[in-house]
């Protein structure tokens, strides 16, 4: 018996070895100069522009922030990130950070992300299809294969929202999974019907030919708060200062890359693969200081809807 | 020796024909270049990738993942091999469990690594240790199990301690099992670092070919792939080496001429 | 306790202990990303009992299935030509070990440069990979080859195609098979990995899409069954091989 036991115990022991570990706690330790030292999960997209410049332009630092941007291929990776103790904070799409925060993912919102212009045609958002497609609108997406950075995030939510409105049956289209600076590539090679791309990649698809059919962010909501940056729960309750330092510096990060457009577009060079040129072209996303409620709200009803979440989450502990 | 010059002059020959058909193919545009950019091409890019230091950072990247998840894999497997082995009637109670989860892909396992350390070096880890595990565990066991019986109980009847008998009749059985298990899960070890890599954007080789496909840059890409290929034959040939050097008494290498 | 209940006893004590640990584990320390084995056992029910049977299970083990017929054949056809012939041999075998060094996800990228992003891709990049350990073996199987066994084909004018029949292949099967084993593993992991990148369905996709709606139990249903299906075809693999030594056993001592 005392033999099956060590046996048992040894393999078990191995096994949790295997299996656990986990993420450790972040080392949000003090610098040398008085700043904490931060880590922050970001895709790179023009939507993040604010937080590169709230590094460039000293903002962190005059919050005693001292922030290390990391970046990620979407809002599953960035939350995975923060849960896991690899981020402090993180910034990731509405979709992601509801679907989280339903399955019970102990997440906390610290403040807007970013926001669609609401304007059709003019956002920084768009489904685009190669020139000769036959598809028109939303509704002809239809039985197509459309690449999304990441499943289940607000890019399917959203182009099912515009496809309902449009009269067609948002379950017959096909998303496949594919990181945003691979798409343009695949569209022109055909291997995909349609792309669901963000800025600089709108630009670069339009120059390389491909046209712009579906405006989702623009005709799923109006004013829709599209990402958010958030914070474990953990962090948020031990640390309240450290949360309190880096909302006011996004806060102002986000009124100075709406104050100076061309900063934000100049600062694009710095952490994408993108030429001047298509800098200047890029529609730019809107940062306002506060999360759109409503738009939330309506995002979470149309993931209800298409299955992607299975219960609704519990707005006032995630929302700030 | 005449004759391992001739074969060595026919392995150039072999790898001259690649060549030639590589540079040959896209330049008589028989295949496109944006799929295959001929052969100079690629070697100039490598050459450039080899004089660079990103390459180099990347490669050690890799190859810290690739020693750190094949020491831990191999120690443990070591340890509970031996483990096993000490506990009578331990083969037969753990023989389903072991058949039951070797089997599994550790790539299955992607998504649960993703969420556990995100793109750290835990990821890797964590698929590179539960892959090579297995090659190692099962040779071990494999191992154990050759030793003569009878020379056992001789041992054991002349009361020579366990650890004794582990150390002089055990271990020298064993040692050739073990080594294979090594050279087995050093390859796998280094496939899996390279695929964590890949699919979950750690950094490393992987990830920068993930970055050159990304970035359209085709040579690159081709470049970095043959890294990969050189670097296993250099992981392959280094366990070998290894291999004989530990195991010069044993007649399983006395016996071999190249293998 | 002999026989039969002692072998079950000897079966099924370390995984039901296993399992129990586990449960133990997950209700002790209640982790997000450990979800205890009843809500792993539901989960598995209600995802797999359902159309992704159909829609997601089957095309996995389709392409899985049609990727690894070809690297057997393409292996063993290359195989037997490169180990019948020295110069042959002697001229392939530093790109051989090249190409056999490679690790096999690393081509996935490059195939989905060069075949789009279909299911041609996927049966490719089974096939990039699982044919190298058939293609190895198989030349070392035909290298191997019994001179007193040559000769006497000889003698009896054994040439060809029965020749290759009657002799190489019976000779040789041992290895190839092993290689077979092998290629089998590796077709699994490839099967995952290309369902991973860019895909509308199978195993790997449905993973990572559970992965990505952060549905923990589902996700580690999906585990499970990749689990199963490995060990099935494992146990499937072991009867084939039964069956075909047999035939060698008889071949050679015919």
């Amino acid at each position: 018996m005392r033999r099956t036991l060590c046996t048992f115990l040894a393999a078990t022991a191995l096994f949790a070895a295997a299996a656990c570990g986990g993420g450790s706690g972040s080392p949000s330790g003090k610098g040398s100069d008085g700043t904490k030292t931060i880590k922050i999960g970001a895709i790179a997209i023009a939507d993040t522009a604010p937080v590169y410049l709230a590094v460039s332009k000293g903002i962190f630092k005059k919050h005693g922030l001292n922030a290390k941007i990391t970046a990620v291929t979407g809002g599953a990776t960035s939350i995975s990130g923060v849960v896991g103790g690899q981020f402090d904070f993180a910034f990731a799409n509405t979709t992601s950070v509801l679907t989280a925060a339903a399955q019970g993912l102990p997440i906390k919102v610290v403040s807007n992300g970013a926001s669609s212009t609401g304007v059709v045609g003019k956002d920084f958002c768009a489904v685009l299809v190669k020139k000769d497609s036959a598809v028109k609108s939303a509704k002809d997406l239809e039985g197509k294969t459309i690449a999304v950075n990441q499943l289940k995030n607000i890019g399917d939510t959203t182009i099912r929202a515009s496809v309902r409105k449009d009269g067609g049956d948002p379950s017959k289209l096909k998303f496949v999974e594919m990181p945003f600076p691979d798409m343009p590539a695949a569209l022109s090679k055909g291997s995909v019907d349609a792309i669901w791309v963000p800025e600089p990649f709108v630009t670069i698809a339009m120059a390389s030919g491909a046209r712009p059919v579906v405006w989702p962010f623009a005709e799923a909501a109006s004013d829709l708060t599209v990402a958010m940056y958030f914070t474990g729960t953990k962090l948020a309750q031990q640390d309240p200062e450290l949360v309190k330092s880096f909302t006011a510096a996004i806060k102002e990060a986000f009124a100075y890359a709406e104050a100076h457009p061309d900063e934000a577009r100049k600062e694009l060079l710095s952490y994408t693969k993108i030429d001047a040129k298509t800098a200047d072209k890029i529609i730019l996303t809107k940062w306002p200081q506060d999360i759109n409620r409503a738009s939330v709200e309506t995002i979470s009803e149309d993931a209800l809807n298409d299955g992607v979440l299975t219960k609704k989450p519990d707005l006032d502990a995630l929302l700030p | 020796m005449t004759g391992r010059l001739r074969d060595i002059a026919y392995g150039i020959l072999g790898l001259g024909i690649l060549f030639a058909v590589a540079e040959a193919v896209p330049r008589l545009g028989l295949i496109s270049r944006d799929f295959l950019p001929p052969a100079d091409e690629i070697l100039h890019t490598l050459l450039r990738d080899l004089a660079g230091r990103e390459l180099w950072t990347a490669l050690g990247e890799t190859m810290r993942a690739w020693a750190i998840g094949l020491a831990i894999a191999f120690v443990l497997a070591l340890a509970l091999g031996v483990l096993i082995d000490a506990i009578p009637g331990a083969r037969a109670a753990t023989t389903s469990t072991v058949e039951f989860l070797r089997p599994i892909p550790s790539v299955a396992l992607i998504p649960l690594a993703t969420l556990l350390y995100g793109a750290d070096l835990g990821s890797s880890l964590l698929l590179i240790v539960y892959a090579s595990f297995w090659q190692v565990l099962i040779q071990v066991l494999y191992g154990v199990a050759d030793v003569d019986p009878v020379a056992r109980e001789t041992a054991r009847s002349y009361r020579l301690g366990r650890w004794t008998i582990l150390r002089r009749l055990v271990w020298p059985t064993a040692l050739p099992y073990v080594m294979t298990g090594l050279r087995l899960a050093a390859a796998v070890a280094f496939i899996l670092a390279v695929t964590a890599e890949l699919v979950i954007g750690s950094p490393g080789l992987g990830l920068q070919i993930q970055l050159a496909q990304s970035g359209g840059a085709v040579a690159e890409v081709y470049a970095l792939i043959a890294v990969a290929g050189l670097t296993g034959v250099a992981v392959n040939l280094a366990v070998r080496q290894l291999e004989r050097r530990l195991l010069a008494w044993h007649p399983s290498v006395r016996g071999e001429t190249t293998r | 306790m002999t026989g039969l209940p002692l072998r079950l006893v000897r079966l099924l004590a370390l995984p039901v202990a296993l399992v129990l640990g586990w449960w133990g584990y997950s209700v002790l320390s209640p982790s997000f990303y450990v979800p205890s084995p009843t809500r792993i056992a539901t989960a598995f029910a209600d995802v797999w009992f359902t159309r992704r049977i159909l829609d997601d299970v089957l095309p996995s083990l389709g392409r899985l299935l049609a990727g690894y017929a070809l690297a057997a054949l393409l292996g063993i056809a290359l195989g037997v030509a490169i180990g019948s012939y020295r110069r042959l041999r002697l001229t392939a075998e530093p790109v051989l070990e090249f190409f056999r060094a490679v690790p096999p996800p690393v081509l996935v990228p490059l195939i989905m440069l060069v075949a789009g992003l279909n299911d041609t891709m996927k049966v490719l990049v089974i096939v990039s990979g699982a044919i190298w350990p058939v293609l190895l073996n198989t030349v070392e199987g035909v290298r191997a080859l019994d001179e007193v066994l040559a000769d006497t084909a000889r003698a009896y004018g054994l040439r060809g195609p029965s020749r290759l029949w009657h002799l190489v292949l019976p000779a040789a099967s041992p290895q190839i098979m092993a290689g077979l084993r092998q290629a089998l593993s590796i077709g699994i992991i490839l099967m995952v990995i290309g369902e991973m990148f860019a895909s509308t369905s199978g195993l790997g996709y449905t993973v990572v899409l559970f992965q990505r709606g952060f549905q923990i139990p589902e996700m580690w249903s999906g585990i499970v069954l990749l689990g199963l299906l490995g060990f099935l075809l494992s146990l499937a693999f072991r009867a084939v091989e039964r069956r075909v030594l047999y035939w060698h056993q008889r071949e050679t001592h015919a």
